[in-house]
């Protein structure tokens, strides 16, 4: 079974518990970010940010009004990221958590250009820097662990209005379902079912996703399959280019001798 | 031949050259010891920059030229084209270990380079790429020692030459892999990378256009040897040769037109955009006026030749550079100018790989052995 | 708290967090719970969830609440009267309100001296005293036939307080009040439709404001509006309902509770007056109210000197009356002393968890007040701004001759105790951790410091009695900390001669034979039958399913849940709705699911007649004649205001308090160097004056700019852009921080006018590591003119481009 968080936004606050919980839990050094306008601090995930509180401003029923995302990895079903990542740093595990070991990571970035949701990020100050992303609270014997102590992560356990929901995915997305067809206030779209195949982090709102900023374009399949459906030829290509070049090779080597031979002879026979 | 001494003219352009690879030794120590930021522009919206963009992607598409010239050459031993090989094979070569030292500087945790080895993050595109450039690499090393052995290490060089048709095929074989997954690095920008440059076929289409720029790069090279060097190629061995791109690049236009249309991203071309005009601008210089250079008579000038190779590479460069930085540009935002630090160590390995040439090429048997084929 | 206590009898929330699950609308007016009370925003959502409830938020600015509202008005700061009587005239127009609940439980039939009157913004009385404004309340008093009040239970007379009020609200219609508050006619429609719509029996509303209702001139007559407004609609009593005002710190309800505040000792018993109360008995005669339970008044003083003097205390030296300090009439409330301190007046200062440098009105005037100190001591966490005050902007540390003494004190997770919380709960907590370094709890410090100021007085000095002969007596053998359990036996009362916590302060006495710190506490710290605890260690889930987990915690007083809760029913015992039943008279007994706030021994109909126990009426007021401006709220325009008040010709509550000096300088009317309206307001990240938050590097991160919001349409016309440097400016002095351009503020119609208004939360100083402008710097120094809360809300001032 795979762990998921449902996050409704329509009951954040915007109270940044999940986030300073985070940051105390998993030992992240804070920060001083620049300004931000909307005063969501830091704007974005950062090198020393699993997660943060996006505040938006937006118009609802001919009225301003302001909405909350907390953002961070949504731990994809199958994952860019670990699909990306050619050293296997970051991996998928059976209990849902996509993690990153950085013994492995090579600090190639290419799972921060990989990720749909632009999520991973750099330690950029660091002389060896490490990729940097919400880990669900998962580290096997490790000392940031809670899911693999049957513990909810420490964002959901801060969260005091019931935004964040922790438990089985298959349930909260029919959990999610309920709500939205029970309540008419909400967009009828749970961010993440469907999403590069299926992420174990979903949202449900009463405002467009694009509030945000989520990408709403990001296509249903796994990103992976894309680059599944190129590499599969790899074997073929390499057996059979191999097998076809040295044919080549040695066929026309032997047209080349023959043909020089004939010239030969054709010398002699003259 | 073999007491011959070691020679390298210096020259006041060699002297810049030399300058601009110290000072990029200089950052790139300077870079290892401290890490990324300190040198380099990127951010967490620009994970990848110059380096990546002109030195990897653009680096390898044009260090092509070996591969092409090698199929052609060895593997279906179309014989008139040997005087290029040894040429196109040295240029390749150094383009490749430019790469590396590229890349090495590009990844973070430096100290760990060697983990994809053992730990295979074999879903991964960049996994191909890094064994296939990896391979190549040696592959190529090994391939050159054949040339190195003539005069250090001699004892090597007929095991060499024994192992060499096995060498050669690999390392033709090798390139189709990485040249295609350098395009398919980028499968997963999909709904990000601008649809002018996405598409499921943009591997095979950097395959395509890597493999046509190889014969591009060698005119311009043999042209420029031919002036330092007085080591002039036939203009009409060469003409033959830039033909088999012209066929490649027709195939090309067309996949991409056919490919644009299915995808239903076609109008884009002409909306007048900075993608759209980006994208216009490389398709005309880099396919559409070298096709008509290629199948008009002004290739049999020496002008037409060089024309060809300059607008090729210089599409190709622009293909790559849009990939990397236009069609990505919209998704990530204007975060990313690179640093100065970036262009001089972009600049500094060039020039290291100039110098490195013209030292190979003043000492050891490269021009002349392709003269002795042209001659023959 | 004044507002509440002549409403109910008490100055304290009515009903608790839990409770808000079993609203119906909910009025937040001049609170911002998503920032400043986060969990009772879950409780709020929980209803919203549960029952379909709607949320109705009022406020300047486009809060975090704000964005979870069903129907947002925004209102001009100071507006807050003519808002809350419109609602009471739309409820009293179309007859949405609670008769049956008036009629029985408010004095509302009362009937007032018919002398009594309203002209031109002021009620009849008003006249002169001691060069100052004041109202000679006689033409306020009831009518009475003997001893009894004049009432009509028909509420038709003319003079009854329910016609007063009906006249007294009928010019705020909604036409008015949208002029005057800058909220569209429409919006503010469908408010009074909304909230009157709780006037229906079965329904309950609940009104939750917090300082952006009581930190005005006016505040004190601000807290009596929502609280009319919720008798008018017969929300008070009840699950549900309530008046909810939301203390500004885990612990405020508790220092009040225990008399923090200038004019109060211990458990809301009045500091005696030098000159009016001579002796004991003096005290006791003109305090005691003849009915309601303040009539036992001198027990719970007399067990307070006990607790004070022990054994000293006899009956023969009046309980040593004598050495109570005693007020003298003069203003002794924050503003008060730093008033009297740049007079130079004031030698030394205990700043004891307290940052004035930044908290207080026109901070930059008081931190110049503390350089007249001889010697100031700060009692902190971290060196704040008051503790820097010499070396802060604009001191020169060469001039200043003050001797400071900074004292480390320990984090509330660094000690045990018991924190009251708004609802009322106290709640006993644990140590989690030690103090760092030489930090200290503050019981250490005030034992440590008592006893060295003991010895001081053993040499002699100016009245050593009191010093000398206090009861001291709260040493833990073998430990340097002192006895918790000692002290909160203490509080919590006992027998004399017993040690053993009395369970009730039914049981306290008048003859010296009980102690008693704190008689509204009593309870809570005796043993829990069946827990094996004190009563406010209790932690069992166990519920009605009303939310009132009788059995975790202790709620003062007895442990009731919901104040005032003998309203939960009618006059005869059946709820006013059978499924949020509080209680229920089944013939015989009362089934209860809260503790009664009545006497439940006497048949419903007899508790029905007081259900008010601490009024000496025993009916909650509608018209209340103890407050100096008025027995009912009327609509002035605040201190500082772009437009002259236009129901009436009096533009300022005339009983303002008023200092004198620059810090008290006031922007007149139309003034055109500062055309816009200024609040203050707090937000999530930071408490209070910052003293901790910004020291806490993770809370430091999630908001490390002070800013100043201010409309689109503003920035667009004085050319600033988001993240510019701004200069906020009023007549007092400028500021400078970044701006946060966004509709979070909006410019409002003000009887026509476009009036822009702007926000500054004041958490910033020149200390911690995130450093920034001082709101305050620029706040007037202007009060209430009954509690003397700082006007904090709503003055003048200019913003430009740095
Ligand atoms: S959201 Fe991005 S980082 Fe997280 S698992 Fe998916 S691809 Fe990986
Ligand atoms: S799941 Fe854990 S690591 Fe991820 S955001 Fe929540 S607290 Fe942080
Ligand atoms: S803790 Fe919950 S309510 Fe608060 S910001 Fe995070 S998700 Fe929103």
């Amino acid at each position: 079974m795979s762990k998921a968080v449902l996050v409704d936004l329509t009951k954040c606050i915007g109270c940044k518990s999940c986030q300073t919980s985070c940051k105390q839990w998993n030992d992240l050094p804070a920060i001083k970010p620049q300004f931000d306008n909307t005063l969501s601090y830091p704007a974005e995930t950062d090198g020393y940010t699993y997660t943060t509180v996006l505040h938006r401003t937006t118009e609802k029923n001919g009225q301003e009004t302001l909405r909350f995302a907390k953002r961070q990895c949504l731990h994809c079903l199958e994952p860019a990221c670990a699909s990306a990542c050619f050293a296997k740093a970051i991996q998928k595990t059976p209990e849902g958590p996509v993690v990153y070991n950085p013994d492995l990571c090579v600090g190639c970035r290419y799972c921060m250009l990989a990720c749909p949701f632009s999520i991973p990020k750099y330690d950029w100050e660091s002389v060896f820097p490490q990729i940097v992303k919400c880990q669900f609270c998962f580290d096997r014997e490790g000392t940031h662990d809670r899911i693999g102590h049957g513990m909810e992560p420490a964002c959901v356990n801060a969260c005091p209005t019931g935004c964040l929901k922790f438990g089985e995915r298959d349930e909260l997305l029919k959990e999610a379902w309920k709500r939205i067809n029970k309540y008419s206030k909400y967009i009828k779209h749970v961010y993440g079912e469907k999403e590069a195949g299926g992420t174990s982090w979903l949202y449900i709102a009463d405002v467009p996703f694009e509030t945000f900023d989520f990408r709403t374009n990001v296509p249903n399949i796994p990103l992976s399959t894309y680059s599944h459906d190129y590499l599969k030829w790899s074997p073929a290509v390499f057996i059979g280019g191999g097998a076809l070049l040295s044919a080549l090779h040695f066929y026309t080597k032997r047209r080349n001798e023959i043909a020089k031979e004939k010239d030969k002879n054709h010398d002699i026979n003259a | 031949m073999a007491a011959q001494k070691w020679s390298f003219k210096i020259t006041p352009l060699r002297i810049i050259l030399m300058l601009l690879a110290a000072l990029a030794a200089v950052i790139a120590v300077y870079r290892l010891a401290t890490g990324l930021s300190t040198v380099s522009n990127l951010n967490d919206n620009w994970p990848w920059g110059l380096w990546i963009g002109l030195d990897v992607l653009t680096g390898v598409a044009l260090a092509g030229g070996g591969y092409s010239a090698s199929l052609i050459i060895h593997i279906l031993h179309v014989e008139k084209f040997k005087p290029l090989s040894r040429s196109a094979a040295l240029t390749s070569l150094i383009g490749y270990l430019l790469v590396v030292a590229a890349l090495f500087l590009e990844i973070g945790r430096w100290y760990n380079f060697w983990v994809p080895f053992v730990s295979w993050g074999y879903h991964s595109t960049l996994f191909e790429v890094f064994m296939c450039i990896s391979l190549y690499t040696l592959v190529q090393i090994m391939e050159f020692s054949e040339i190195l052995t003539e005069r250090v290490l001699t004892f090597l060089h007929k095991p060499i030459v024994k192992i060499m048709p096995v060498l050669l095929i690999l390392g033709t074989l090798l390139p189709f892999g990485h040249q295609a997954s350098l395009g398919g690095l980028y499968l997963l920008q999909v709904g990000r990378l601008h649809p002018l440059w996405w598409t499921p076929l943009l591997p095979w289409l950097f395959l395509m256009s890597s493999f046509f720029v190889g014969p591009a790069m060698i005119t311009i090279e043999s042209s420029l040897s031919g002036r330092a060097f007085n080591h002039h190629i036939d203009k009409q061995i060469l003409r033959s040769f830039i033909r088999i791109s012209g066929y490649v690049m027709i195939a090309y236009l067309a996949i991409k037109i056919i490919d644009l249309i299915r995808l239903g991203v076609f109008g884009y071309i002409f909306e007048g955009s900075l993608e759209s005009n980006m994208f216009l601008l490389e398709m005309i210089i880099g396919v559409i006026i070298p096709i008509i250079i290629c199948f008009s008579p002004l290739s049999a000038t020496k002008k037409g030749l060089i024309t060809f190779g300059v607008f090729t590479t210089a599409g190709v460069v622009l293909n790559r550079m849009n990939v990397v930085f236009t069609g990505m540009y919209k998704a990530l935002g204007s975060g990313y100018f690179p640093a100065w630090t970036e262009w001089a160590v972009s600049a500094g390995l060039i020039a290291g790989g100039i110098l490195l040439y013209l030292f190979i090429v003043e000492n050891f048997n490269i021009l002349e052995y392709d003269k002795k084929y042209q001659t023959a | 708290m004044a507002g509440l206590a002549n409403s109910f009898g008490r100055g304290a929330m009515t009903n608790h967090f839990n409770d808000y699950k079993n609203t119906d609308v909910f009025l937040v007016i001049g609170s911002n719970a998503a920032e400043t009370h986060p969990m009772a925003m879950k409780w709020i959502q929980r209803a919203k969830e549960l029952r379909g409830a709607k949320l109705i938020v009022a406020d300047p600015r486009l809060t975090k609440t704000a964005a979870h509202a069903d129907i947002f008005a925004r209102h001009r700061p100071g507006t807050d009267i003519p808002f809350l009587l419109g609602i009471m005239n739309y409820a009293i127009q179309n007859n949405l309100y609670h008769k049956e609940y008036i009629a029985n439980y408010t004095n509302a039939s009362y009937l007032v001296n018919p002398n009594y009157g309203f002209q031109d913004g002021l009620f009849s009385g008003a006249g002169e005293k001691n060069g100052k404004f004041s109202y000679d309340k006689n033409t306020w008093q009831y009518q009475k036939d003997g001893e009894t009040i004049k009432k009509d239970f028909t509420l038709e007379h003319p003079n009854c307080v329910f016609q007063l009020l009906k006249k007294h609200v009928s010019r705020y219609d909604i036409e008015t009040v949208s002029k005057i508050t800058g909220v569209p006619k429409d919006i503010y429609r469908n408010v009074c439709e909304t909230f009157a719509s709780t006037g229906a029996p079965e329904k309950s509303g609940n009104i939750i404001y917090a300082m952006g209702i009581t930190q005005h001139t006016y505040g004190t007559q601000n807290v009596r509006a929502i609280a009319m407004l919720q008798l008018l609609l017969g929300n008070i009593g009840k699950a549900g309902g309530g008046v909810n005002a939301q203390r500004g710190e885990s612990n405020v309800q508790g220092s009040t509770d225990l008399a923090m505040l200038s004019h109060l000792l211990p458990g809301y018993l009045g500091v005696p007056n030098a000159t009016k109360h001579t002796c004991l008995q003096d005290y006791i005669e003109k305090e005691t109210p003849p009915s309601g339970y303040w009539k036992n008044k001198p027990k719970f003083l007399i067990s307070l000197l006990k607790a004070f003097y022990g054994e000293k205390a006899t009956k023969e030296n009046d309980f040593c009356f004598d050495w109570l300090p005693k007020v003298d009439g003069k203003n002794r409330s924050h503003m008060g002393i730093f008033q009297e301190m740049l007079d130079g007046n004031v030698k030394g200062l205990i700043a004891w968890g307290q940052n004035p440098a930044v908290g207080g009105p026109g901070a930059q005037f008081e931190r110049k007040a503390m350089e007249q100190l001889d010697w100031l001591v700060v009692v902190d966490l971290f060196e704040t701004e008051t503790a820097a005050f010499w070396h802060g902007p604009g001191a020169d540390p060469k001039n200043i001759k003050t001797e400071c003494f900074l004292l480390p004190a320990a984090f509330s997770f660094e000690k045990e105790g018991s924190v009251t919380n708004s609802g009322r709960w106290i709640q006993y907590r644990y140590k989690a951790v030690d103090p760092p370094g030489e930090a200290k709890t503050d019981t250490w410090i005030a034992d440590k410091l008592f006893k060295a100021i003991r010895k001081e007085y053993q040499n002699g000095g100016k009245f050593p009695e009191p010093i000398l002969n206090m009861h001291w007596d709260y040493d833990k053998p073998g430990h340097d900390e002192p006895d918790i359990a000692k002290i909160a036996l203490e509080i919590n009362g006992y027998a004399v001669g017993e040690n053993k916590p009395l369970d009730s302060f039914g049981k306290l006495a008048d003859d010296g034979s009980t102690v008693c710190g704190m008689w509204i506490y009593t309870g809570y710290w005796a043993m829990d039958k069946d827990f094996k605890v004190a009563k406010c260690k209790r932690r069992s889930r166990e519920d009605s399913g009303l939310g009132t987990f009788l059995k975790w915690s202790f709620s003062w007083p007895l442990n009731r849940r919901i104040l005032y809760n003998r309203c939960a029913t009618d006059p005869q015992g059946n709820p006013w709705d059978p499924k949020r039943a509080l209680f229920k008279w089944n013939g015989t007994k009362w089934i209860a699911n809260d503790v009664p706030d009545y006497n439940s021994k006497i048949a419903p109909e007899k508790s029905a007649q007081a259900p008010f126990i601490m009024l000496p009426n025993g009916n909650g007021r509608l018209f209340a004649n103890g407050l100096a401006d008025g027995p009912f709220p009327e609509h002035y325009e605040p201190m500082e205001s772009p437009v002259s008040n236009i129901i009436s010709k009096q533009q300022n509550t005339p009983c303002a308090s008023v200092f004198k000096g620059d810090w008290a300088k006031i922007a007149e009317l139309g003034d055109s160097r500062f055309p816009y309206v200024a609040t203050t307001h707090r937000q999530l990240e930071h408490y209070q004056s910052g003293a901790v938050t910004r020291n806490t590097p993770s809370l430091v991160e999630v908001c490390p700019w002070m800013y100043v919001s201010l409309s689109e349409n503003l920035a667009r016309e004085k050319g600033i852009k988001p993240g510019d440097e701004v200069w906020v400016e009023t007549i007092r002095g400028k500021i400078k921080c970044l701006a946060s351009v966004s509709p979070v503020v909006k410019p409002l119609t003000v009887n026509g006018k476009k009036i822009e208004v702007i926000g500054l939360p004041w958490h910033w100083g020149y200390q911690g590591m995130s450093t920034g402008a001082t709101a305050n710097d620029i706040t007037p120094a202007v009060g209430d003119g009954n509690t003397s809360i700082p006007e904090y809300k709503a003055f003048l001032c200019n913003i430009r481009k740095a």
